[in-house]
């Protein structure tokens, strides 16, 4: 590695409104280097590279790329300077191919015929150099996501960047697909790329960077060699002073037991042979079988898309089952809508907050006792008691530390992070029997989401079921004591906590099972 | 935010569109000051004046919300108009057809037709909405034509008055006549029953459950879906108590002023209830303060028009300006 910086942005501040989301922020990257950029939710990452990227304008501060101050106009701007990035929500057209997705936007020479045979050499010259295996006739549309995000960096690559941003990568993918990512990561940057790795993830920075810059609250805290420094470091760098990393969950190394189930007799929710075919015709969810005890915590692994959210509609009653029976407490609840089930012991926490769970035009109050409006001690039936509503909700406001001055502040006027405490306090204050929650962590920063652990672990010891459906695969292993892997609306496999193995998972979650299982090679950089 | 900072919008909205059409007033060479005196003041100098904008008052609280009512649950109620021509023609038909029935039973009778008419008007776009996902606004707009047709037809028709040079139906049963509060200029006890409907929505929509689902599914109607709301029954529960009230407003007309249904009655309650439905921002509980404040200003434009020749006209365009400098200062808010 040479010891070149090849681009530097200086004391860039960037103000959103009433909140200043960098401050006086510094970032140095050196030629062939991967650097991580490493930081909770809202600490500012996504926020710096969309400076760099030309996304956003900046307030103050100086990009100074090769030695030279630049002023990024927008995307094709960057491309033009060499700086190329792959964002989490990949933005690709999924009925053309991998070649067209590619070329897309680029200047093609036979214009009027497409033939793009030259186009596809090129192409599949960059596949090869750094290990990034995709058939360049597939449709977008049939690919996995590991795949499209190969497509991705392939896009970057085609226009001949040198500096490579890649926004949270690892997200949804296996971690088959994580370890080959990484290996194509380390063969780019031997081959000249600076690469930046926006992660909030440590492990994974600390197995494939070489340096690390930590972000929070929009602040510099450190920068530092992967070899200089251990682990406890950037943990404290990343949470800072206030959180209790001892008793955390979230950082938690010791072995918890999982959950024995020969001391209950009944599962709280049951769902047997369960299927679920869409309005057009698609099955969503196949014979699904399903338990989840009081005092357990059961979690749902899966690439994004294989039926989580139909399972989580389907057990809250949003949606009819097609086939199959539902169980909840000894008693058939097949047929039991989101009506009835909220009000008798369900609660919910929706994937996606925005659309499915929240009222922007509603005030924080009104949000907190959505689904539990009906019933005491916030209504008698027919009149809601506002008062008792205010002091709750109140009381909710400070535990789930939601940032609002009031409760009858406009719940429209709060951030994606607050906005997903409210759908926790709504959650866990009910006290309810079964709690499905689907991706209740997305947008916390860490101490929040260990707090939300803290919730779910005091659930388990109070004999509540939960079913964590979760994008976030460590998230699953560290806290539930079961997992069961969707693929396609199928559960493939249960493992039970002792026999936790990620790559067992990511198997399952690739739809690989024991019986037709190809060997796996762990390549790990 | 304190009650005087919220207002304060509302006031600079006024005194804008005061201003702004204090301009052009001018420009037409008429005397600003003196047309504003008589716009603002007529309602207040003589009981007369006091009476016609209660009398205004009435269908304008009424048709607004109608309007708001359906607008909590984010549906659009453009029909209000034809809702209350509805409920004028289920007024008279029943103090038509049972006119010798005594007041005690013909006088109910008569405004729960209108009530019911009114209602089965915003029913059948509520039905069309349910059932086919027809939008409302279309098909609410679309009944009006339909009202107007019908109301031709049953002035027209076999109840009408050929004495009448415009087309009229006979007079109601004495007994389905709404007492009067005060003889001399006449005002009817429609009012109070008015002023009640306003609060029960109020009440209904800030403290009920019902209110709060109603309210949800506005807000957001997937979220509210989710989380044990049905919300395509709320849409039809808006719709239909939003006719129901316009209905009111219509049997008000007949059996309060007119004693008889006559075509034309609707005026541009419509409009204005829209235009008081929108600068309350949907809010039930600022709709009265509203339509009263809209009432003083067509009094006084027609007034106006009366006394100095400046045509009435002038005062939509107040009307519709304060509605956009209302707007505007969400605009200039969120920056």
């Amino acid at each position: 590695m040479e010891d070149k910086t090849i681009l530097e942005l200086k004391n860039v501040r960037k103000v959103f409104g009433q909140i200043v989301a960098l401050d006086s922020v510094s970032f140095a990257l050196k030629r062939g280097e991967i650097h991580g950029l490493l930081g909770g939710n809202g600490a500012g990452k996504t926020t710096l590279m969309n400076i760099l990227y030309g996304l956003y304008r900046k307030d103050e501060g100086e990009i100074l790329l090769r030695d030279e101050t630049v002023n990024i106009q927008g995307p094709r701007d960057a491309i033009k300077h060499g700086i190329g990035m792959v964002h989490q929500h990949f933005l690709q057209i999924s009925n053309f191919t991998v070649l067209e997705n590619i070329v897309l936007g680029t200047d093609i020479k036979n214009k009027y015929t497409m033939k793009m045979d030259q186009e596809a050499e090129k192409v599949k010259e960059l596949c090869q150099r750094f290990g990034l295996n995709v058939n360049l006739n597939d449709m977008i549309s049939t690919l996995t996501v590991g795949a499209r995000q190969k497509v991705e960096i392939l896009k970057a690559l085609y226009r001949g960047v040198d500096i490579l941003i890649l926004d949270e990568p690892t997200t949804n993918l296996t971690p088959q697909e994580v370890d080959a990512l990484f290996v194509s990561l380390r063969v780019m940057v031997n081959d000249g790329l600076s690469i930046v790795f926006i992660t909030h993830k440590l492990r994974e920075v600390l197995s494939v960077c070489d340096r690390i810059t930590v972000l929070r609250e929009g602040k510099n805290i450190t920068t530092l060699d992967r070899k200089d420094a251990s682990e406890e470091v950037f943990v404290r760098a990343m949470v800072g002073e206030k959180m209790d990393i001892e008793n955390s969950i979230y950082f938690a190394t010791e072995v918890r037991q999982g959950f024995d189930r020969t001391t209950v007799e009944a599962p709280k929710l049951k769902l047997e042979n369960v299927n679920l075919i869409s309005q057009d015709g698609i099955p969503r969810l196949k014979d699904l079988n399903l338990e989840v005890f009081g005092g357990e915590i059961v979690g749902i692994a899966g690439v994004a898309g294989n039926g989580q959210r139909e399972l989580a509609e389907v057990v809250t009653g949003v949606v009819p089952i097609t086939n199959g029976k539902k169980t909840y407490m000894g008693d058939d609840v097949t047929s039991k809508t989101n009506v009835d089930l909220l009000s008798s012991g369900f609660s919910y926490i929706p994937e996606d907050r925005l659309s499915d769970g929240f009222l922007p035009k509603a005030t924080v109050a009104q949000n907190l006792i959505l689904g539990q409006h009906r019933i005491k001690p916030y209504s008698d039936g027919r009149f809601i008691n506002w008062k008792t509503v205010f002091s709750e909700s109140t009381k909710y406001i400070k535990e789930y530390n939601i940032k609002t001055n009031s409760p009858g502040d406009i719940g429209g006027n709060l951030s994606g992070g607050n906005i997903q405490r409210v759908m926790i306090a709504r959650a866990f204050s009910s006290d309810s029997q079964v709690m499905v929650a689907h991706n209740p962590t997305r947008g916390l920063d860490i101490p929040s989401m260990d707090f939300v652990y803290q919730k779910m672990l005091a659930r388990r010891e109070a004999k509540l079921a939960t079913l964590l459906i979760s994008e976030d695969l460590d998230e699953l292993m560290r806290i539930s004591d079961r997992i069961a892997v969707i693929f396609r609306g199928q559960i493939l496999g249960v493992l039970v906590r002792d026999e936790f193995d990620k790559y067992a998972i990511g198997r399952l979650m690739s739809g690989i099972t024991s019986e037709n299982q190809p060997t796996e090679e762990k390549n790990l950089p | 935010m304190t009650i005087a900072k919220k207002l304060l919008p509302y006031l600079l909205a006024v005194v804008a569109s005061f201003v702004a059409a204090g301009i052009f007033i001018s420009l037409m060479g008429f005397d600003v000051f003196k047309a504003y005196q008589t716009i603002l003041f007529t309602s207040f100098r003589t009981p007369n004046g006091f009476i016609q904008t209660l009398l205004k008052f009435i269908p304008l609280t009424l048709l607004a919300l109608a309007f708001t009512i359906p607008l909590n649950a984010g549906k659009f109620n453009i029909g209000g108009e034809g809702q209350m021509m509805a409920g004028g023609i289920g007024a008279a038909a029943m103090g038509i057809m049972f006119a010798d029935l005594p007041a005690i039973i013909l006088l109910p009778l008569v405004i729960l037709g209108g009530v019911v008419a009114g209602a089965l008007w915003g029913l059948i776009p509520a039905w069309l909405l349910y059932k086919f996902n027809i939008n409302e606004i279309l098909t609410t707009v679309l009944f009006n034509f339909v009202a107007f047709f019908l109301i031709d037809y049953v002035c027209t028709g076999p109840w009408r008055d050929p004495a009448a040079g415009h087309p009229t139906t006979v007079l109601i049963g004495r007994g389905g006549w709404l007492p009067m509060l005060v003889n001399n200029p006449p005002l009817h006890s429609g009012i109070i029953l008015a002023i009640l409907v306003a609060i029960g929505v109020y009440i209904y929509t800030s403290r009920t459950t019902g209110g709060y689902e109603l309210v949800a599914t506005g807000a957001n109607p997937r979220a509210a879906g989710v989380f044990g709301i049905n919300t395509r029954r709320m849409f039809v529960l808006s719709l239909v108590l939003g006719g129901a009230i316009a209905g009111l407003a219509g049997a008000f007309e007949v059996a309060g002023n007119q004693h008889r249904l006559i075509e034309g009655m609707q005026s541009n309650f419509l409009q204005l209830g829209l235009i008081i439905g929108l600068i309350s921002r949907g809010n039930n509980g600022a709709v009265p303060f509203v339509a009263f404040m809209i009432a003083v200003l067509e009094v006084g434009a027609s007034a106006m028009q009366r006394t100095m020749m400046i045509p009435v006209e002038m005062v939509f365009i107040v009307e519709a300006l304060i509605l956009l400098f209302v707007l505007l200062s969400d605009v200039v808010r969120r920056k």
